[in-house]
């Protein structure tokens, strides 16, 4: 009973999560389709525009896996394993979310110096020393995150989105 | 060790096709066994390893990738509002009105929406949705409309700017840097903006055969059966017009270099969000909806890119692209034999990848390579187009066919399905032939001054050789095993 809990509540976490990152994709529109009249028309604030639209669209990409997993929409061809059996198929779906786990544990535990050492320093774009380059590299640890919740919910509960 | 890397290459076809479960954990999943197989056997040092996260950062930071939610989106908000069913409303009430004008109208409208929402996926959406009932109540065969949508919606691979084109662009870049500095040549590295101008003339010869088969197609049905006359009020007419105009000036400023192709792929969705608020179409649970599936639809492209750098990323430290190059530099023959060799095995490849996979981990693989021993990019990178178009339409597994049938819900047999694509697929490997054998198609008003330039004194084949292994591992200190 604790474990199905605590898998509710990582699940609608994560739903909560990726309802909120499902917005960004309209300030990510905005900015970028603005670089063109502030780079050739008003000449002012275009490298902004791109260095906001760039950390914006690292942090909807990071997330963006784990709403495909959740919706399904993965790229797969499904005409042998359609045939199998449910209990196969459930079986199938755990094996891969436990694929998933060693990478994403490794993505993690790979990247701590370079993510910490650009969070505690709030590193800043190279070009043009605007803020934000940190949320690049944080983005890193919300996708490899994600997935690993995720494929942790999927092991406890496979998911049959096939 | 090389050789295992094609062995984990076996081991991703045969768990996509055997598993059902998403290419991209296939890929992860092999991947993560290769490198720990790697690092238990003291092939690889764990340390190598270190390269992965910096490599995902790379993507999470790669300009051109900021296309991936904008393309979705526009599929998503074509598919959402009322645009597509008026471009293929004016479009039948400007042919005449015989059986094969919904055919021909349906075709066009695949033209013009395919580089717009850039996905065959999203293509396939649009195109079921609003011209496959037409073509039901027009009396055209079950098989015929399959065929029609299917080959439509993967018009936008090669008609510019779409997102197929685009990746490719990217990729080739990258493989194209690699063959000019292994061998010298003093060539102009090809960006994005090439291949769209390759992709013209064969695109433009593809569409017309596409349109003279619909045509054909639909005199085969009884006058008796022809389509029910098409209502186009002004609205839907005035709709139609600015659409019309609005995609062929981004076409049109994105062929000419004027616009940047994420740029255009903005401008193209924020004018489409801002009609979507402005008539009051998108919002509540439809703006929810958009919103959702953007996500999910990027994710599902993401994904895939992080998958393929993992899996690359391994096969660099096994020494598996190096056996791959050695292989393809030493093909004996011309440069036609070469190409055909290459694009064969990449043809066999998408019975189990479908295009962003073939993108993402073939061509980084075998394309260095092959554009070390053939200097002309830009025809390579056409004619890989070409195969890719082709890999979305062969029977069974195409993904434009599995796309078609999954939306269409149609239960065709294998044989209707091949006879009705047959002629379509006849027409895409004649303009793949006829691109082949004259790669002029490729240059049509191309500046002779980026024509490809040998360097001075012609290099070794050793010489080559040392080059393209220091352009090749992640990182240099590093020698794989078996060389």
């Amino acid at each position: 009973m604790k474990l199905a809990r605590t898998v509710s509540i990582l699940d609608r976490l994560i739903a909560g999560l990726l309802r909120l990152a499902g917005w960004l994709v309209l300030p990510i529109v905005v900015l970028l389709f603005l670089q063109w009249p502030l780079r050739d028309i008003f000449r002012v604030y275009s490298r902004e525009a791109n260095d906001l639209g760039q950390w914006i669209f690292a942090i909807y990409v990071a997330a963006s896996v784990t709403a495909a997993t959740r919706a399904g929409t993965h790229l797969g061809t499904d005409a042998v394993a359609r045939f199998y059996p449910g209990t196969i198929r459930r079986a199938l779906t755990r094996l891969g979310a436990i694929l998933l786990v060693p990478w994403a544990l490794y993505v993690i535990l790979g990247s701590k110096d370079i993510v910490l050492g650009s969070i505690r320093g709030l590193e800043a774009f190279p070009d043009t020393n605007n803020p934000g380059y940190f949320l690049i590299k944080t983005a890193l640890w919300i996708l490899a995150g994600l997935m690993l919740a995720q494929a942790a919910i999927d092991i406890a509960q496979p998911r049959r989105n096939h | 060790m090389p050789a295992a890397g094609l062995g984990l290459l076996v081991l991703v076809a045969l768990g996509i096709v055997f598993t059902g479960l998403p290419a991209f954990v296939i890929l992860i999943g092999v991947g993560s066994i290769g490198a720990a197989l790697a690092v238990l056997t003291d092939t690889v040092p764990l340390s190598l390893l270190a390269a992965l996260p910096s490599r995902l950062i790379n993507l999470l930071e790669n300009d051109l990738l900021q296309a991936l939610p904008l393309y979705v989106t526009m599929g998503l908000l074509l598919d959402r509002l009322p645009i597509a069913d008026a471009l293929y409303r004016a479009g039948l009430s400007l042919l005449p009105r015989r059986p094969s004008a919904p055919l021909v109208s349906g075709m066009a409208l695949g033209a013009l929406l395919g580089p717009m929402n850039g996905s065959v996926g999203a293509s396939v959406l649009a195109l079921a949705r609003v011209v496959a009932p037409r073509l039901a109540e027009s009396g055209v065969p079950k098989p015929t409309q399959f065929a029609a949508v299917a080959v439509a919606s993967t018009l936008g691979v090669v008609i510019p700017p779409s997102l197929v084109l685009i990746l490719l662009g990217d990729a080739m870049l990258s493989a194209h840097t690699i063959a000019v500095t292994s061998t010298g040549r003093a060539d102009r590295v090809i960006n994005t903006q090439d291949v769209f101008h390759g992709a013209l003339a064969p695109a433009a010869i593809f569409l017309a055969l596409c349109f003279a088969l619909s045509w054909r197609a639909g005199r085969r049905i009884p006058p008796s059966a022809g389509p029910p006359p098409v209502k186009l009020t002004r609205k839907q007419a005035v709709l139609a017009a600015i659409t019309l105009v609005a995609l062929l000036t981004l076409l049109g400023g994105v062929a000419t270099g004027y616009f940047y192709a994420v740029e255009a792929a903005a401008m193209g969705a924020f004018v489409l969000l801002s009609a979507g608020f402005g008539t009051g179409a998108l919002r509540g649970a439809v703006l929810r909806g958009v919103l959702h599936d953007a996500l999910a639809i990027t994710g599902a492209l993401f994904a895939l890119l992080i998958a393929a750098t993992t899996l690359t990323l391994v096969l660099r430290l096994l020494g598996t692209d190096r056996l791959v190059s050695d292989w393809i530099t030493g093909i004996p023959g011309s440069e036609l034999v070469v190409v055909a060799i290459v694009l064969g095995a990449i043809g066999l490849s998408a019975f189990v990848l479908d295009a962003f996979e073939i993108i993402f981990v073939i061509v980084p693989i075998a394309v260095p390579p092959l554009l070390i021993r053939v200097a002309d990019a830009r025809w390579v990178s056409v004619l890989l187009l070409l195969t890719l178009q082709t890999s979305f339409l062969l029977p069974p597994f195409g993904y434009a066919l599995m796309m078609a049938r999954g939306t269409l819900r149609q239960t065709l047999g294998f044989r209707e399905m091949v006879r009705a694509l047959l002629p379509f697929l006849i027409a895409q490997w004649t303009v793949l032939a006829a691109v082949l054998l004259f790669p002029q198609l490729v240059h049509v008003g191309e500046n002779a001054s980026e024509a490809s330039r040998t360097p001075a004194t012609p290099m070794t084949d050793q010489e080559l050789q040392r080059r393209l292994r220091q352009m090749l591992p992640p990182p240099p200190e590093f020698e794989p095993p078996g060389h």
